[in-house]
């Protein structure tokens, strides 16, 4: 089943903007000074992807593939989407509206139940092994060279820390916010205001100067471009503490995860290249009904709204938008009224950038508890997500001496969700 | 020519390995005087090698002594006093963690018994072949021997880890990819290399102590490794192997299986094991691949870059860049007993270790594998920790305290400890890792197998806000900026600032540098002298090894 909805055009997306601004008496905060500039930055045709992970393992069964009434069904109903003939849970009011602008991949098979392999798997496309995530490598492909912003942020609450750009490099390494927390030491010390800030960089360089002459430069301007990031950081300190506008606040939700979505946009608006949110608690192994209804509440409005201003802005067409675990869980209902991990049949939904919207890629059996159509597993998505990119993922890194297979040679991109 | 009297006395030949070494480096290059760099000035020679061989940089003292030092053999002296002293073991200590464990967190052996268990083997200068026999033999059960048992404990005994890891930590070889196929990319690496190690090990579990809770080694009597490729479908089967060494078969007689036999909560102990076959395989005098990955990661942590690069990556496509190096190095540590500081004090000796790193202006800058200049080597994370605490007076101004506190025991007691260089060291150490663990926790890669420098964001901020290196630069006591405000003359300043952070004397436009830095008033403020350090502090002639 597959829609094609067709490109936004550019111009389009501009009259649009321009449109609302307008009617909006132009108080629409869109976070960017100018049309012109808006513009110039779209065309630059700069890919950016939106990750937003559901940690823990969202149930497949309240959100992307319901089967009201079977066995394992669960009591939530499913209802329409704004793609004819697709229906998703009723927990997602909100995103089912714009599903048009999204496609589901429900046959998900990664045949692991162990939240760090499944995590792992998903994000660096190989189930075992010292591979890249997937920010990794749109910060390394993608990022402009003189981009302000690191190229893969993650925000998140709580901490899993991990070597996430292997042989990439630290520079393309996640910098990870906590919420909407600046990084750590990104204001001067005490004691020292700009003007001693810039005296003692300017030293720094000097010191510098001299010791390059007569050197190979390659590791001394890796080490540069560190303090280069820095600064970068440390001049949008303001930028990272501003609070959020209040209608927006209004609109996302002033929990965390609607602050934290906020600054995602911000961001993004803001050139990042791929930025990761994670909305925490999914792990439902007791009262998986009630917790879903209140995760996916939080989710469905906020993610709706970014999705929304991603849209309005004309930036979709080129943000890869990713939402997904690093499992499902399991069909069968636990004693607890809760569901367990389950890798084996589940989904997860993307578009965006690339991505044919409005599809529905593979099914489950009736009762939701194998895959029964097109099954495919993190390496698949793995590939789709950097194809659609543009990144060719058969091709190899080529890092120190050595040539690394982008994506797992085994398997191939959804050749069908690529438009 | 004489071989120098400190060298080991199994040395006998005319030529000494590292004269040997550097004829290999020069061999077929008949221009390689002419366009390589003259060997490092006194002062950079002395702080390239106290950092390479005890892992900080020297004190402004030891530089004055040592460039002022006229003896002709001072270098070697030098080398040879820095390879007895203890913080050569805590080196060594650090840099083989690393490699072995690759800064994975403690989970049934305690990191710092493990870190303890290297240091101890690195005082006694235990034979590399030796402690590899011993990690991978020890099942965990004898508590003098446990820490030992990290090395599987920790990695779970997971197949594809331990399998891996095996492979390139021990052989140079990452056959990841040849798990599931033989290698696509690497001819070499092939599927039945793979399993062959994983069948030394396919029957070996963690067990866990139901009553205890402690973590140890099992293992069973039976189990074959068998594997399809997921390209071809093909099959194969394999008994315990070390790459193309020959097959270990399993004895025949089967008569009795156990020593102990497996049953619930019970740790199985079969009476033919597997596992202790590996360790012998591994170091046979027939395992080239044993010698050569060794001898080649101590080229590396010497030179800059491995022989072979990256470190794990032996493969027929990518080959030594000097072959007849390593295979004279490889012989020469089997015939020395694997001792390893054989090795590196003949690698300290060789002209291609003390070239500069620097070449003049009108010289091209030659290829990194010629070795016609010295290597930029990025400090690890604990060389830059104990190098700034060096550099800004922490080290000397904390062993001074922790001096002053043991003198008063010491009285008490009739010992000398606070004069005894182990124990300043352990006691320095004991009371400075905090700040080597924030290092690292900024600084450091997880998994790291490779000479590559990277830097990210977060590091720099570290250095450019943290408040440790702040307080660092606080004149508090006899540290640097304390020193350097008793000074009047900008010329004392830069001379001072120089020696202890940069560990050398300053040139003539240094010192005009300096000094128009600091005209700001008729005094230089405090802060000013902070900045001057911390810009020494955070330049590219610190970070790094030159």
């Amino acid at each position: 089943m597959k829609r094609n909805q067709g490109c936004h055009s550019l111009d389009h997306q501009i009259a649009r903007r321009q449109f609302l601004a307008g009617a909006a008496g132009g108080a629409v905060c869109l976070g960017l000074s100018d049309l012109s500039a808006h513009a110039a930055t779209v065309k630059s045709q700069h890919k950016r992807i939106l990750q937003v992970y559901l940690q823990g393992g969202v149930s497949q069964l309240e959100s992307w593939d319901p089967k009201p009434g079977t066995e394992f069904g669960g009591p939530f109903r499913a209802i329409p989407t704004s793609v004819p003939g697709m229906h998703i849970s009723e927990l997602l009011p909100h995103t089912a509206q714009r599903m048009h602008l999204l496609s589901i991949v429900r046959s998900i098979n990664i045949k692991t139940n162990d939240h760090s392999q499944g995590r792992l798997f998903m994000e660096k496309g190989r189930r075992a092994g010292e591979y890249p995530y997937i920010g990794s490598i749109a910060s390394k492909y993608l990022a402009p060279a003189n981009s302000e912003l690191p190229g893969y942020i993650h925000i998140s609450t709580r901490g899993l820390n991990d070597a996430t750009a292997a042989f990439l490099g630290a520079q393309h390494a996640q910098l990870k916010f906590e919420g909407v927390k600046p990084p750590q030491n990104l204001g001067l010390p005490k004691n020292l205001n700009a003007t001693a800030n810039t005296r003692r960089l300017q030293l720094r360089q000097q010191f510098n100067h001299q010791f390059r002459q007569g050197r190979r430069k390659a590791q001394t301007e890796t080490f540069d471009a560190s303090f280069q990031q820095a600064s970068k950081l440390m001049a949008r300190k303001s930028f990272f503490e501003k609070t959020p506008d209040a209608k927006d606040l209004e609109r996302y939700g002033k929990h965390d995860f609607g602050r934290n979505c906020l600054l995602a946009r911000k961001l993004l608006e803001n050139n990042a290249t791929c930025v990761k949110v994670t909305h925490h608690g999914y792990d439902s192994h007791a009262e998986n009904f009630n917790f879903h209804l209140e995760q996916l509440g939080e989710f469905d409005k906020t993610f709706s709204m970014l999705l929304d201003d991603l849209h309005e802005r004309g930036m979709l067409e080129s943000t890869l938008v990713m939402v997904y675990s690093e499992f499902g869980r399991t069909p069968k209902i636990n004693v607890r009224y809760g569901r367990d991990h389950w890798g084996t049949a589940w989904s997860i939904a993307l578009g965006g950038c690339g991505v044919q919207p409005g599809a529905i890629i593979g099914k489950t059996n009736e009762k939701g508890t194998a895959v029964a159509d097109r099954e495919v597993d993190a390496g698949h998505l793995f590939h789709t997500y950097l194809q659609a990119l543009g990144i060719d993922s058969t091709r190899d890194h080529e890092i120190g001496g050595r040539s690394i297979p982008i994506g797992d040679p085994t398997t191939q991109p959804i050749k069908e969700l690529l438009a | 020519m004489l071989v120098l009297s400190g060298i080991t006395s199994t040395v006998t030949a005319q030529t000494s390995l590292h004269q040997q070494i550097d004829q290999l480096i020069a061999e077929g290059k008949p221009q390689f005087e002419q366009q390589a760099a003259p060997l490092a000035d006194d002062a950079t020679f002395l702080r390239r090698v106290t950092l390479d061989l005890t892992g900080t940089i020297p004190t402004a003292d030891e530089v004055r002594t040592f460039v002022a030092d006229s003896s002709p053999d001072k270098r070697s002296q030098r080398i040879d006093l820095l390879l007895a002293s203890p913080e050569h073991a805590r080196r060594l200590q650090y840099l083989f963690d690393t490699m072995l464990m690759e800064r994975r967190p403690g989970k049934y052996v305690k990191t710092a018994e493990w870190e303890e268990y290297l240091r101890q083997s690195f005082l006694e200068n235990r034979p590399w072949d030796e402690l590899v026999h011993e990690i991978l033999t020890v099942d965990g059960t004898d508590k003098t021997t446990r820490p030992a048992a990290r090395f599987l404990l920790d990695r779970e005994l997971k197949s594809e880890v331990v399998t891996r890891d095996l492979g390139r930590i021990f052989l140079g070889r990452d056959l990841q990819c040849a798990q599931c196929h033989d290698h696509p990319n690497v001819n070499d690496y092939l599927q039945r290399h793979y399993h062959g190690l994983d069948a030394f090990l396919s029957r070996s579990y963690l067990f866990k102590d139901p009553k205890t809770k402690q973590a140890s080694i099992g293992e069973k009597a039976e189990g074959q490794v068998s594997f399809t490729s997921v390209f071809t479908k093909e099959e194969g089967m394999t008994a315990p192997r070390v790459l193309d060494l020959p097959e270990i078969p399993d004895p025949a007689d089967t008569k009795k299986a156990y020593k102990v036999k497996p049953a619930k909560n019970v740790r199985s102990v079969p009476v033919y094991s597997r596992r202790l076959q590996l360790a012998d395989a591994l170091t046979s005098q027939n395992n080239e691949a044993f010698q050569k990955n060794i001898v080649n990661r101590l080229w590396a942590m010497m030179m800059g870059q491995g022989l072979v690069e990256p470190l794990d990556m032996w493969h027929s496509d990518n080959p030594p860049t000097h072959p007849k190096i390593v295979s004279l190095l490889s012989e020469e540590l089997a015939s020395h007993e694997f001792n390893l500081r054989y090795v590196i004090r003949e690698l300290a000796q060789t002209q291609t270790y003390q070239r500069s790193s620097h070449v003049s202006a009108e010289t091209e800058i030659p290829e990194r594998s010629a070795y016609q200049m010295g290597l930029l080597k990025p400090l690890t994370p604990e060389q830059l920790a104990w190098s700034m605490m060096q550099a800004t007076g922490v080290t000397s101004a904390t062993l001074e305290r922790l001096q002053t506190k043991q003198r008063k025991v010491d009285e008490k007691q009739k010992t000398k400890k606070a004069e005894d260089p182990l124990w300043q060291e352990e006691a320095l150490h004991d009371a400075l890792k905090g700040n080597v663990a924030a290092f690292v926790r900024t600084f450091g890669i997880v998994g790291a197998q490779t000479t590559r420098f990277d830097a990210s964001a977060d590091q720099a901020l570290f250095l450019l806000n943290g408040n440790t290196i702040q307080a660092w630069l606080a004149p508090s006591g006899n540290q640097l900026t304390a020193r350097l405000k008793k000074l009047d003359q900008p010329t004392a300043i830069a001379e001072e600032l120089y020696l202890s952070v940069f560990s050398r004397f300053p040139t003539e436009t240094e010192l005009k540098q300096v000094a128009l830095f600091l005209e700001g008033g008729p005094k230089p403020t405090e802060q000013d002298l902070q900045q001057l350090i911390w810009a020494a502090l955070s330049s590219d002639e610190f970070r790094f090894n030159h």
